[in-house]
């Protein structure tokens, strides 16, 4: 290897000028950024550069090629779901909270809890003359008639008949069926009844007023059937003068379903109750 | 059947008969690639690993060969792919680029060939004098004096990174040669 004196480096002045013109510019650039308005400009750069090279969830080439990022996304966004869904329960729990101190406060009478049963659905019944299920639960575990059975997405139906060990579930398919409802979003009411093409139909409508498009149809809780604001389905449009309802419980599965009591209501005695007179005070009084 | 002996006799071989430019750039795409796996988390069984500055490697070796254009550039390039993680601009490039400019200067005013004391001194010096300058314009910018153990650890891992992979760097020009400075 060829060895010489510095002489040729002497005679090359040039490039040490572009180093000192090198060293000064990044001095330069360094000073620069002591601004806060330059450094504001200079930021996107960096936040850019940053995004790039240092994305912890950016997937390798061997991640993409095994598939693993695939994977590993959709990890990352069931886990955001967790965590949004998480914040809603959070929410539900403190909403059901509140509702409890108001309706203590409001002296409500509200629907009756406990004694619910899940059951297995056994048979389903799709014939001409009914649409009903057979339900694995009965007497024995609880279930009365006028019981109501819910699926993970809404109404499914009705208890309408109660064996020691099984019960027949009514479904707000069939057309026999009439279940009070209203419009979330209207809070107009109607009765809904089951169609041959799974949809419900709404009738006995209100003169003034329409629902919504895919406004959901919840249990209006008149008559006492139902309870108040269990999900039927959602507005899908006008056949005619006829409103249609897509059914929530049809989008979810029909293996299990929850039955849980309706609120009953004794009729009034028919001996009229003496209430003791209230005595006015002095000065009050027509 | 070459053995592994021979393979690398023949590497040694190719790397000396190499040009400054081929040396230049294989030794740019050695720092870009171990500074690319240093952007992924540095860490053996739960412990932090301190990770070389390849800048301050590369600018100490290129520097012993003078100064020229092309490693000046790099070198540059270099320090803004590593500013970008939060440093200020240009804050690694005058770092790298002081240090070469130092290895440069110590190279041309001594004879480091002949004195191994000398070579052996050389990166100490400059790497330590590097890393100072990246700690001194890091406590500058922050407004705060920043501590100091990670940088020695840092500038140990650059020393003995740099005693293993420090011919990756020699341009294989000297001083006053017709070829010299010339990348």
């Amino acid at each position: 290897m060829p060895r010489a004196s510095g002489k040729g480096y002497r005679q090359r002045p040039l490039r040490r000028y572009g180093f000192f013109i090198a060293v000064a510019g990044l001095l330069a650039l360094l000073l620069l950024q002591t601004s806060p308005r330059l450094n504001e400009g200079v930021e996107p750069i960096r936040t850019a550069a940053s995004d790039q090279l240092f994305h912890v969830t950016r997937p390798s080439l061997i991640d993409r090629i095994s598939g693993a990022s695939a994977r590993e996304r959709e990890i990352l966004e069931l886990e955001a779901r967790v965590r949004e869904l998480a914040q809603y329960k959070a929410l539900a729990l403190t909403m059901a909270e509140r509702l409890e101190v108001y309706e203590d406060i409001l002296n409500m009478q509200g629907e009756p809890g406990g004694a619910e049963v899940t059951a297995r659905i056994m048979a389903e019944t799709n014939g001409p003359f009914a649409e009903a299920l057979l339900a694995n639960a009965g007497a024995t575990n609880g279930v009365a008639e006028g019981y109501y059975a819910e699926n993970d997405r809404g109404l499914v139906g009705r208890v309408v008949q109660v064996g020691n060990r099984s019960s027949r579930i009514l479904k707000v398919t069939d057309f026999n069926s009439r279940v009070p409802v209203m419009g979330e979003a209207s809070g107009l009411r109607a009765i809904m009844f089951g169609g041959r093409d799974n949809l419900g139909r709404l009738t006995d409508l209100p003169e003034q007023g329409e629902f919504l498009p895919n406004e959901r149809i919840l249990t209006s809780g008149e008559g006492g059937l139902f309870p108040r604001g269990v999900v039927v389905g959602y507005v899908r449009g006008k056949d005619g003068k006829e409103i249609r309802v897509d059914l929530a419980m049809l989008s979810g599965q029909l293996s299990y379903v929850r039955l849980k009591p309706t609120m009953t209501i004794d009729a009034p005695e028919l001996d009229p109750v003496t209430a003791p007179p209230v005595e006015l005070a002095e000065g009050e009084g027509p | 059947m070459m053995s592994v002996s021979d393979l690398a006799d023949r590497v040694a071989l190719r790397w000396d008969g190499a040009r400054p430019r081929t040396r230049l750039i294989f030794g740019a795409m050695f720092v870009i690639l171990i500074g690319m796996v240093g952007l992924t988390p540095k860490s053996l069984f739960g412990l932090p690993l301190a990770w070389p500055y390849l800048g301050l490697i590369a600018a100490v070796g290129w520097g012993r060969s003078g100064i020229g254009f092309g490693p000046m550039v790099l070198l540059v390039l270099f320090g803004f792919a590593q500013d970008a993680s939060q440093a200020p601009w240009g804050s690694h490039g005058l770092a790298n680029l002081l240090t070469y400019g130092l290895a440069a200067m110590v190279t041309q005013m001594a004879d480091t060939e002949r004195s191994p004391l000398l070579s052996f001194v050389l990166p100490v010096v400059t790497l330590f004098v590097g890393i100072t300058l990246v700690w001194l314009v890091a406590s500058i910018s922050s407004g705060h004096v920043v501590r100091v153990t990670p940088m020695l650890t840092a500038y140990f891992a650059t020393l003995v990174v740099h005693m293993v992979i420090a011919p990756l760097f020699d341009l294989g020009i000297r001083r006053g040669s017709a070829g010299a400075i010339s990348v």
